[in-house]
């Protein structure tokens, strides 16, 4: 028996227990519910009960670490947080419980980071939730804290019929994150202050449904969209036929041919998932890019690469087969997806077997999996864009490191409540006994999945031990090359 | 048209250079025979010799391929492993002087030089002919390791789906059609075409659908599909297997062959 991880296990099952959905009166007395019409208050808060929970921390606990990803918003209800806004360590590994007291660092303590105080009716933790991006700053109790967690549907609820906070959350999108944001897009990355000031207070934020259309070709474009979260389609009519030329993801922009040309949308935009967009008028974007001269350059390349891959579709409708395939199946996620030749594959399992003797006997992916024409997509990790199965570890033991590809899992903390797992959409991870036990007797589980062979100079093991060259990774970011090799 | 994609090279340019090592041999076998008398153990005779035996030193390290991948992918392995094979029997060939060999040892390694040859070649023309009519010709992959799991599988579907079924479909679905449910039957004839005898065999199922009542002709089209599904893993079971059986005709052989080999060099050697 593993007595660390006992321990582990043990707050996170004593804090599962108090993980019930909250109380409905305890919910309707709050400010944030106070938003939401009275006649429909009573629906909303029976619709969001089961997303929302309260939790109780003692001072010094650990609500949210930087780094970590979240689904969660979090609103005050009693007592004080502290913001950590600049750590003095970017956190690589938290071998805690979240609400346990943090560990103290000798650099953090010698080097403290500038800290910001939260109090009753303050917000937290919306915008890495809405983009899915990492939390930016470690949160943790100041004072006794009571806190309300809601996560992404109830806080979608609530922004739905509460325009209130909608409006809240989008100003504090706009003060806080937006320049940063617009900064990050390369198309923004050598536009003056002065300009970005501008576009910030006059962009719109909207949110989309899955499915929802954002443009129809053929109508007139009046604006400029920047996807702050989620995906979107970008397809063309051929013939009555929907083909799919591209996607959108967060970061990428559209509508810069409406600036350019004044002219129709050239293709129809629609939301694949719940995605966050930036919107900014056709006018202000125009005048923006007129005192911009690089800004100008940057959109008209954009527009001819764009316009380019929409003949080429057209002209070539089975080009976006792959494309349409991708959107349908989630490998859009994905930013290193195995997949299989079966036309060359030989069935000899030397992918599994070197993925083995990597994992110390044990193979992180299953050679089965969904079938695309002679392509297989094995149950393997797609270290997806956004990860949700980052979401909700109690123990901090699944993690990406910032500016690396590969989603890890350390052993050492994995406490097996497998989370993770049914998380993944795809169901790219699986729990495994270790042979061991647990205090209460039943097998000692850990989650297992693909890490790209971390740390392996050669690649990953799959790929590299294919004697037929079969197995390869792909990046469905680069559709050019999915293309290319899936052809 | 298949046959000649299944025999066509992957990498055109590495078999274009073999084939110029390869006649480069048999132009410096030809110059060393116009220069007079050829003996295997001197000068290009024995040349070819050693050519042949670290080709077949190499191809035995095959089986090492994984850890050497820090070197070279797999792919690079096989590949090398193909080509450098092909030319050590050429290079036996030449270093025998392209004649029957006297003695014993030298014939049986000669012998043994063309067998692990013509099956490393067979082996490479089932693994690019088999995949791709797997592929193409069945929707259905699985594992070799799991066929018998699913079979049993699919035998418990079709006797759920048969319950309530009429007398004339129940009895010829006991009599006939479980029965070849229940049990693989591989079959050669998978190896020219996936989809062999699938017409015939669904054939009496297809004619009984003519005399039994409504209910029971979803039922037929059901056991149809299971049919069609235990058809593909019988084509699955004997070509995967086949796939990593012929390799009991290459590989023992080729451990005798480098036995016989290191023999021959001692014995070489030593008088």
């Amino acid at each position: 028996m593993n007595a660390p991880k006992e321990q582990l296990r043990r707050e996170y099952e004593g804090r599962l227990r108090l993980l019930v959905p909250g109380d409905a009166a305890e919910l309707k007395r709050l400010p944030l519910l106070e938003l939401v019409p009275p006649r429909i208050r009573d629906s909303v808060v029976a619709k969001i009960r089961p997303y929302a929970h309260f939790l109780d921390f003692a001072p010094g606990q650990v609500v949210v670490a930087a780094g970590e990803y979240s689904d969660s918003v979090y609103a005050i209800v009693r007592g004080a947080a502290v913001v950590a806004l600049e750590p003095a360590q970017p956190v690589t590994r938290r071998a805690q419980m979240k609400g346990s007291p943090p560990p103290k660092p000798a650099a953090a303590s010698a080097a403290p980071g500038r800290v910001q105080t939260l109090g009753a009716g303050d917000l937290f933790g919306d915008r890495s939730a809405l983009s899915r991006f990492s939390v930016s700053a470690t949160v943790s109790a100041w004072t006794p804290l009571r806190v309300l967690r809601l996560r992404l549907p109830a806080l979608r609820m609530l922004t739905a019929v509460a325009p209130e906070l909608r409006r809240t959350l989008d100003q504090r999108y706009r003060d806080e994150t937006l320049s940063q944001q617009l900064r990050r897009v390369g198309l923004f990355a050598e536009v003056d202050e002065a300009a970005i000031a501008r576009l910030r207070e006059q962009a719109e934020l909207m949110s989309l449904s899955p499915g929802q259309l954002l443009a129809r070709e053929g109508t007139l474009a009046d604006s400029f969209y920047l996807v702050r979260g989620g995906y979107l389609k970008v397809s063309v009519d051929v013939g009555g036929a929907d083909l799919a030329v591209t996607y959108l993801r967060p970061g990428d922009f559209a509508g810069e041919t409406a600036i350019l040309f004044d002219q129709r949308w050239p293709f129809t935009l629609q939301a694949v998932e719940h995605a966050e967009l930036v919107r900014l008028a056709r006018e202000d974007m125009a005048a923006v890019a007129g005192d911009q001269p690089r800004l100008n350059d940057r959109l008209w390349q954009e527009a001819l690469a764009r316009l380019k891959t929409r003949g080429a579709v057209a002209r070539n409708p089975v080009a976006s087969e792959y494309l349409q395939m991708a959107i349908e199946t989630g490998l859009v996620h994905g930013e290193s997806v195995l997949l299989i030749d079966l036309t060359t594959c030989t069935r000899c399992d030397d992918c599994v077997q070197a993925c083995a003797d990597t994992h110390g006997g044990q193979p992180v992916f299953i050679r089965e999996g969904k079938r695309y024409r002679n392509w297989l997509v094995p149950t393997a990790c797609y270290q997806c864009t956004d990860p949700v199965c980052l979401v909700d570890c109690p123990t901090g033991a699944i993690r990406r490191s910032v500016g690396t590809l590969e989603v890890t899992i350390d052993p050492a903390t994995c406490i097996g409540c497998s989370n993770c797992a049914t998380r993944c959409p795809w169901d790219n991870i699986v729990m495994v006994e270790t042979g061991g036990a647990r205090a209460d007797g039943k097998p000692e589980e850990v989650a297992v999945k693909c890490d790209l062979c971390r740390g392996r100079a050669e690649g990953p093991a799959c790929v590299s031990s294919c004697p037929h060259g079969s197995a390869v990774r792909l990046s469905f970011k680069d559709m050019d090359k999915v293309r290319s090799v899936l052809r | 048209m298949r046959i000649v994609a299944a025999t066509r090279p992957k990498k055109p340019r590495v078999f274009a250079a073999t084939l110029g090592v390869a006649l480069l041999l048999v132009a410096l076998h030809g110059f060393g025979l116009s220069r007079g008398r050829f003996d295997p153990g001197r000068g290009l005779g024995l040349l070819f010799g050693v050519v042949a035996a670290a080709g077949y030193v190499f191809a035995a390290a095959y089986p090492w391929r994984r850890r050497a991948s820090r070197l070279a992918p797999a792919r690079v392995w096989t590949q090398a492993h193909v080509y450098l094979g092909s030319l050590a029997f050429l290079a036996a060939l030449l270093h025998a002087g392209l004649a029957r060999p006297q003695g014993l040892v030298a014939t049986a390694l000669l012998l043994l030089s063309g067998w692990t040859t013509l099956t490393g070649l067979l082996g490479t023309a089932l693994q690019k002919w088999i995949p791709s009519r797997l592929t193409e010709g069945l929707r259905v992959e699985v594992l070799l390791e799991r066929i018998e799991e699913l079979r049993a599988r699919l035998v418990a579907d079709a006797d759920a789906r048969m319950a309530g079924a009429g007398e004339v479909l129940s009895r010829h679905y006991r009599q006939e059609l479980r029965p070849k449910l229940a049990r693989p039957m591989p079959a050669w004839s998978y190896l020219i075409e996936v989809r062999a005898g699938r017409e015939q065999t669904l054939e009496p199922l297809r004619r009984l659908a003519g005399f039994v009542p409504a209910a029971d002709k979803t039922r037929i089209d059901d056991l149809t599909g299971l049919h069609i599904e235990k058809l593909e893993l019988d084509a699955h079971l004997t070509l995967q297997r086949l796939l990593r059986g012929w390799l009991v005709l290459h590989a023992p052989p080729s451990g005798v062959l480098l036995g016989l080999v290191a023999f021959h060099v001692f014995t070489g050697l030593w008088y």
